[in-house]
């Protein structure tokens, strides 16, 4: 078979994207995050915009996350770790993900959007976060990885009790 | 809701100089009638942070926020003037900038069509010709906040004329405002992007806890634990907290972190340890040696009363505490970055940032988990028939009261200075018990004994040149 540069590497299906969201979903509800670390290409990174500019980059912008890949690893390091009092106990959540659409294939890039909504519980109260997902995806032979989770909130503001401490 | 506040009369504030103990009532933080005085003797009597500048580069910018429970809109009009009016329809009410933010000549009310321009005058008032000919339309301007006041690039307002001009009101604080300016040639700005939350606490408990350098190494054991990774040691050594007088605070850490384009440390990494040398050169030459020093090697955490608190660590970030309820502080923070820079240093300067404070970052989070889990703790004693259990402790370090001794980062001394001031703004004598000490000058900020930052990075820059002459 050849390939010409910039074709496809494979056709990728919307149900392989929403599997493998829903398996990443499973992956944080269960607080696995060594697994979910394996998710991520090396280099990757993962940005949460703040509410009020959610399409500006982080370069003009401030930001509730803008982790590289090191700062990423260290904050899997902290969430693992009992010393990270925000998350100890950690925050009960559960994930919905849907409205996958499937953006741009080029090469071995694939772009997407996707909704979802993470109910976190804690402390005698309940937050629901909703927004969007605007990810990048590297197609490889194996599955399918990040590289950039972005997750855009859908709200005015974090109200009272709702802050980002988990994986949003 | 309950009554939490104490027993009639109880004392809100107590030291006792014999035993060298400083204890507060904890109905402070969770009572309804003392947050109502709050509102009238503090926020409605004192000049408040309302935002910086920048934040309205263009004329006609505007963006609107609650001040102090007040709803308002802080705007430039066409001239480029700036301002800050009631958000509140003189007609009858109704809010009138419904948007967040924006760029208009006019403001106009949805209800009944009035409009006004953004200087504040009437623009149209519909059939008009219902209402008396006589200077009825004048009166109706949108109503400003009794008074507007900037300091580098800070904009103050105050729900009242009864109060000093802004400068002297800042005081002490005043010179950490200045040194931010002169971080940069070029100046500093905010950037869009407002980090807008929320958190179960008490306003106080924030105020406590940004000036609370004990905290830092239990409460932080993660960060920590990542900055010993990355090659930096934290240290709590020659860190000293002050009181600035009228409220302010300030803390001066030279031991927890670098310092973006000023103070290099590894995990920067090399391209900015070239850069750095490059800005401490140019700061050298337009401040003079000392100033150099003291704006470049030092952070400080400054609070100015009673609702701004400056993080000028690795980079800097604004942040303002809005009181909603006795247990609900709505918080609003920007990051304030050199007009012109980089875009590596940049993009170095925002991860590392972001990385630290906020609610998604490596830090904050626990902090908001320690004012939250104070919040809910403090219900434990609230009308306790042993009234002694129901105050917090804020002890450490008071010995250094009883002598011309700073106070350390790691003691409580910024943390009383802070009460003394909010009990007697709410109308209260802190109460004595056995001989206070005669009346002392409050301690001066004093220069770190840390190296002056660029013979540290030329030495490192030196060091390793040698080593590949080698």
């Amino acid at each position: 078979m050849t390939v010409t540069q910039g074709a496809p590497t494979r056709v990728v299906t919307r149900s392989e994207v929403e599997d493998f969201l829903y398996a990443e979903a499973d992956l944080l509800d269960a607080q696995r995050y060594d697994d979910w670390l394996s998710l991520f290409v090396e280099g990757a990174r993962f940005e949460v915009p703040t509410t009020d500019n959610p399409h500006l980059p982080a370069a003009v912008s401030g930001y509730f996350v803008c982790d590289d890949w090191n700062l990423l690893k260290a904050r899997v390091k902290r969430l693992k770790s009992r010393k990270a009092h925000a998350e100890n106990p950690a925050s009960l959540t559960h994930r919905m993900v849907s409205n996958v659409r499937l953006g741009e294939q080029e090469g071995d890039e694939l772009r997407l959007t996707a909704n979802f909504i993470v109910h976190r519980s804690r402390d005698g109260g309940m937050s629901a976060y909703v927004g969007r997902y605007e990810h990048r995806l590297r197609v490889t032979e194996g599955g399918l990885r990040f590289l950039l989770r972005r997750s855009v909130l859908a709200h005015e503001h974090l109200t009272a009790g709702a802050r980002l401490s988990f994986i949003l | 809701m309950t009554e939490r506040r104490g027993p009639i009369g109880t004392p809100l504030v107590v030291q006792d100089w014999d035993e060298l103990t400083f204890r507060v009532h904890r109905s402070a933080y969770r009572d309804d009638t003392l947050f109502a005085d709050e509102r009238t003797q503090i926020w409605d009597r004192t000049w408040l942070y309302l935002g910086h500048e920048t934040e309205l580069p263009e004329p006609n910018d505007f963006v609107v926020r609650n001040l102090g429970g007040r709803p308002l809109i802080f705007c430039r009009d066409t001239e480029g003037e700036l301002h800050a009016f009631l958000n509140s329809c003189p007609h009858r009410g109704t809010v009138l900038c419904r948007e967040s933010r924006g760029s208009s000549k006019l403001f106009q009310c949805f209800y009944h069509a009035w409009t006004f321009r953004n200087n504040g005058d009437v623009a149209a008032i519909p059939d008009q010709v219902a209402y008396p000919d006589n200077g009825f339309r004048d009166t109706m301007g949108l109503r400003s906040v009794a008074r507007l006041e900037t300091f580098e690039g800070f904009v103050f307002v105050s729900f009242t004329d009864d109060v000093p001009p802004l400068r002297e009101h800042l005081g002490a604080a005043a010179d950490y405002l200045t040194m931010i300016r002169e971080q940069h040639v070029g100046g500093m700005h905010v950037l869009p992007g407002t980090q807008l939350y929320g958190v179960k606490g008490n306003w106080k408990l924030a105020v406590e806890n940004a000036m609370d350098g004990y905290h830092f190494s239990p409460t932080h054991n993660t960060f920590v634990g990542y900055l010993r990774e990355t090659g930096f040691a934290v240290d709590d050594d020659d860190q000293y907290a002050y009181n600035l007088g009228n409220g302010h605070s300030l803390l001066i850490l030279t031991g927890h972190g670098g310092r973006i384009s000023m103070l290099w440390e590894p995990r920067f990494g090399e391209a900015e340890r070239e850069r750095t040398a490059e800005h401490r050169r140019e700061m050298e030459q337009r401040l003079g040696s000392d100033r150099a020093h003291l704006v470049a090697d030092e952070s400080h955490i400054l609070f100015v009363f009673p609702n701004l608190l400056l993080f000028d660590l690795e980079g800097l970030s604004i942040r303002q505490l809005e009181p909603v309820a006795p247990g609900h502080t709505d918080v609003r923070a920007w990051q304030l970055v050199p007009r012109v820079e980089d875009p590596d240093v940049r993009d170095l300067r925002m991860r590392t940032m972001v990385s630290f404070v906020g609610p998604g970052g490596l830090a904050t989070p626990d902090d908001i988990e320690a004012y939250e889990a104070v919040q809910r703790g403090i219900e434990a004693t609230a009308g306790d028939a042993r009234t002694e259990l129901d105050y917090s402790d804020m002890s450490r370090g008071m010995a250094s009261e009883l002598t011309d001794e700073r106070g350390r980062s790691t003691d409580e001394g910024a943390m009383r200075g802070f009460w003394r001031h909010w009990v007697r703004a709410v109308g209260q004598e802190p109460l004595d018990i056995g001989t206070p000490p005669p009346p002392r000058a409050e301690p001066v900020p004093q220069p770190s004994k840390r190296p002056h930052g660029l013979d540290e990075i030329l030495a490192g820059l030196g060091a390793e040149a040698q080593e590949v002459s080698r």
